[in-house]
């Protein structure tokens, strides 16, 4: 392969990241404040998608359009499902039982609810933006969606950064993340954060849904996947700082799409190089879930353990 | 905590011989086919149910990617028996296998807390049915095929199954009375508090969850035995994983017959209803979940717990009455 060639990858693993980030910072939040592994995220990112697809089908609304006016409806739907069920699960430091299983259950449902509703058959949103490309030079050219999609989630992670670092709500999960005991001592409404923070995480699984859903076809098991890569992000990632998962989301990124081209040297008879097929991309981020768990036992346990640097 | 009375402790120890013997002695009565598919999924499911209740209900460590052991279980099943082994021989093969897939699993994600090793389960089970969607001797996506000459017989299977279950059930009271057991009931509750009475968790874990695939593994033989032929999409799904932890948190996390109550609902719920509205069995499963993880922890059995212990209650009262007077 060329170096162009190589270089039109690394844009594409770049542009892939963006939509990466927006997909794991929802589920960061809601670790950090609640202490939830938030198994519904795949649910909600299913849901952003059929969500621009059906605002695209009915009103013809632009997809990009659809995927902004995802934030603000997720956001209610979120607290409502944080008021409905989440609420009562006990509060605990770690991830209990009871809220592995809770939020399980609802994936479920959405799910099914969705396959009840839209079918098992997959979906796509093709537009004309969606169908054009950006051409540079001869080699590389870049469908112009995932410029779009890129700079939509650039932005809403920079408006996710800026509320988290200068507004009152972002103040007090950044407080429940340190030290949820010390921040009610101090005045913080966990309840009412909590509520917000859970809407908030929705908002942006819709949101990056409705991105993910214009660069792929999508089925109501569409988020299963996206699920893994979000775990994945977050264990790299490390820590709930938004600059924390927009690295994370660069590595997986671009491990995910140079696994295919780069070498792997085996010894047989002298050594040789082989090539990953295509056909297992898939076991790229499982596989590096289980090797950074393996090699980075310390780094990531500060993850789960509180021991956060940044915030 | 009350002392059981001596009526409910002699009933504990008779019926589950009783359901046995039963379950033994039904061939004589003549069921219909289905009848005996029914109670042999029934049985294969409590085994894998049984199974997962080890690690995720006593231990506390939900595991969602035990479709790998009942995956693994079925496909060295089937080799070993492809190859000419005597399938008996081959069912403990599959545990073999699956107990070594356990450690695999085990070894890197037991070491750290907190929410690692579920995650680390979903990982596993993707990544495991990506591969064997593509391995060349296996037929990859295609699936394999269990050709055996023997004619085949539906009683076999059966009791192949019920041996299994009560297996399962036997290894899991073993467990739950030993003091293997109380530690693992121990980490369940408080690791550190466990470690510092002289438990090791990582070992403790590494081990239960050994025993669990091996079961899982076993009962995933006997599935694809009768089955014959099975592919990866449904041996190694993620919902196969979703079933057979749903089977003890229906039933009743953390207890040896939960995972069995839950078993025979799961089973009936999937005959009636997911032939009937394909998709829609997931939904209700799901319902199921939240409610019971919100109103009734316990499960089936805390449900049936409850409601039988308004008798002994109303004893209690009245004796309380008398000693009183």
């Amino acid at each position: 392969m060329s170096a162009v060639e190589y270089l039109d990858l690394l844009l594409k693993a770049l542009l892939l990241a963006g939509v990466y980030a927006a997909m794991a910072v929802g589920m960061t939040v809601v670790y950090g404040v609640m202490k939830i592994v938030n198994l519904a995220h795949a649910g909600f990112l299913m849901l952003g998608a059929y969500f621009a697809l059906e605002m695209f089908n009915r009103f013809h609304i632009d997809p990009v359009l659809g995927s902004v006016i995802a934030l603000p409806v997720f956001f209610l739907f979120g607290m409502l499902v944080h008021w409905v069920l989440v609420r009562w699960l006990p509060k605990s430091d770690t991830p209990t039982l009871a809220s592995l299983l809770l939020m399980f259950g609802f994936w479920l449902v959405l799910q099914n609810l969705a396959y009840a509703r839209w079918g098992n058959e997959d979906q796509s949103i093709l537009t004309p933006l969606t169908l054009s490309a950006v051409h540079i030079g001869d080699t590389i050219s870049i469908p112009k969606v995932n410029l779009v999609v890129f700079a939509a989630a650039v932005f809403c992670m920079v408006v996710l950064q800026i509320v988290f670092h200068r507004s009152w709500f972002g103040r007090s999960m950044r407080a429940l993340i340190q030290n949820p005991y010390a921040s009610q001592i101090v005045g913080v409404d966990d309840e009412r954060t909590a509520r917000l923070t859970f809407g908030l995480g929705t908002a942006f699984a819709g949101f990056a849904g409705a991105l993910l859903g214009m660069l792929y076809s999508f089925s109501p098991d569409f988020g299963r996947p996206f699920l893994l890569r979000s775990f994945v992000i977050i264990v790299l990632g490390g820590l709930e700082s938004v600059s924390g998962v927009a690295l994370g989301a660069i590595v997986l990124a671009i491990l995910e799409t140079f696994s295919t081209v780069i070498p792997l040297p085996w010894y047989w008879h002298g050594w040789q190089f082989y090539y990953l097929p295509p056909s297992y991309q898939p076991v790229v981020p499982f596989a590096l879930l289980v090797v950074v768990l393996v090699i980075m036992p310390k780094g990531l346990a500060g993850l789960f353990n509180r021991k956060w640097k940044t915030a | 905590m009350t002392r059981p009375s001596k009526a409910s402790s002699w009933l504990k120890l008779v019926l589950p011989w009783l359901l046995f013997a039963v379950l033994l002695l039904l061939p004589a009565a003549h069921p219909s086919d289905n009848i005996l598919r029914l109670l042999f999924l029934t049985a294969v499911w409590t085994t894998t149910g049984l199974g997962w209740n080890l690690i995720g209900g006593m231990t506390g460590q939900v595991s969602f990617g035990f479709a790998v052991f009942f995956g693994l279980g079925a496909y060295t099943t089937a080799l070993l028996m492809q190859y000419g082994h005597n399938p008996y021989f081959s069912f403990i093969g599959g545990a073999a296998i699956a107990m070594l897939a356990s450690f695999f699993i085990g070894l890197p994600t037991f070491r750290l807390r907190g929410p690692y090793f579920v995650i680390a389960t979903i990982g596993v089970t993707e990544a495991v049915r990506v591969v064997m969607n593509n391995l060349d001797i296996t037929g990859g996506a295609s699936g394999y095929r269990i050709t055996e000459t023997k004619a085949f017989s539906a009683l076999e299977h059966y009791y192949t199954a019920i041996v299994a279950a009560a297996l399962a059930i036997l290894v899991s009271t073993l467990v739950a009375n030993s003091k293997f057991g109380l530690a693992l009931r121990a980490i369940k509750q408080d690791e550190d508090a466990a470690a510092d009475l002289g438990v090791n968790p990582y070992t403790s874990k590494l081990w239960v969850h050994a025993i669990a695939a091996g079961l899982t593994g076993i009962a995933g033989g006997i599935y694809a035995r009768r089955a014959a032929f099975f592919y990866p999409g449904d041996v190694f799904a993620f919902s196969t994983g979703i079933s057979i932890l749903l089977m003890p948190v229906i039933g009743g996390i953390g207890t040896v017959w939960g995972p069995v109550l839950g078993g025979v609902v799961f089973v009936i719920v999937e005959e009636q209803i997911s032939v009937k509205f394909p998709n829609f069995h997931l939904l209700i499963y799901g319902a199921l979940l939240i409610i019971i993880i919100l109103l009734e922890p316990d499960g089936l059995l805390g449900l049936l717990r409850r409601l039988f212990r308004f008798l002994p209650l109303r004893q209690d009262k009245a004796k309380l009455a008398a000693a009183k007077e």
